[in-house]
């Protein structure tokens, strides 16, 4: 891997890192569990610019780090297993959704990441009482994955790499 | 619009709907007063709610750490913990049959149940 790419890989989850702890402190939605996934707007960008392995990197660095510095480690688990249905779907989703419909396999990322979260909440606490919560994450995953897709909707329309590569030449 | 992507859109509307279905039916008030807490998905307090005196107690999970919570009015809510997130303090009162006060790190959910149930 070339050292420019990793650099803007490294840049990726630093941004995803920071936006992540950011939204630790935005608390708006009463509901448990639901969060915004704003982080998640660098996936999107990911996953519609980079090869699924230099995006599965940004992703679990990400967590990785995010669950360390936000200090809740134990929850991990779950955010693990929302990362990887979120990316495996969104990876799979890429290849029938063009860029133009960007929100739409972002929307399908948060609704895949929030059945990974329960099925690992179910395994964990070896009870289906928490599935009930399950559509209140959906509504929520839905709203938000539209929001976060739109946003790097625009961020792939500005087209970074092109002004990027102008200034190296 | 490629038929993958409508055939896309659809899938999310349909999951979409389904989910405020789900959410409107769940979300109604419950009008039980017999609440379980459970652990490790063992049912270890079985509360009549509007009998119980305004108390307060810890519960310990066994692998460390512990969970306040508070009976007061005839409600009962988390009030304090050492987990990180706090998740369950935020949930607030247990109010709807389908919102449980959960606390993941803990194994611990508080929800309404049947009377006499859990047993």
């Amino acid at each position: 891997m070339k050292a420019h790419k990793l650099a803007r890989l490294a840049l990726l989850t630093a941004l995803a890192l920071i936006i992540f702890i950011i939204e630790l402190r935005i608390d708006i939605i009463p509901i448990p569990g639901a969060k915004l996934g704003l982080a998640n707007i660098i996936t999107v960008y990911a996953v519609y610019k980079y090869n699924a392995k230099e995006t599965a990197m940004i992703v679990f660095a990400r967590v990785l780090l995010g669950s360390i510095f936000g200090g809740n480690v134990s929850a991990i688990m779950y955010s693990m297993a929302g990362a990887v249905f979120c990316l495996t779907g969104m990876l799979l989703v890429k290849r029938i959704v063009p860029l133009k419909y960007i929100w739409l396999s972002s929307i399908i990322g948060a609704i895949l990441h929030n059945t990974g979260q329960m099925i690992v909440a179910v395994i964990v606490m070896r009870s289906f009482a928490v599935l009930s919560i399950y559509p209140f994450l959906l509504i929520t995953g839905c709203i938000a994955g539209a929001f976060t897709g739109l946003c790097a909707q625009l961020l792939i329309n500005r087209n970074l790499d092109a002004i990027d590569n102008k200034n190296e030449t | 619009m490629t038929k993958g992507v409508k055939l896309l859109i659809g899938a999310v509307i349909v999951i979409f709907a389904a989910a405020v279905v789900f959410a409107i039916i769940g979300s109604k008030p419950s009008d039980s007063t017999w609440v379980d807490i459970v652990q490790n998905n063992k049912v270890i307090y079985h509360l009549d709610l509007s009998e119980e005196k305004d108390r307060t107690f810890k519960i310990d999970y066994p692998d460390g750490g512990w969970n306040e919570v508070q009976i007061k009015d005839g409600h009962i809510s988390i009030i304090d913990a050492d987990c990180p997130d706090h998740t369950c303090i935020k949930t607030g009162e247990l109010r709807s049959e389908s919102i449980p006060i959960v606390c993941l790190p803990h194994k611990l959910v508080i929800r309404f149940s049947d009377e006499g149930a859990g047993e």
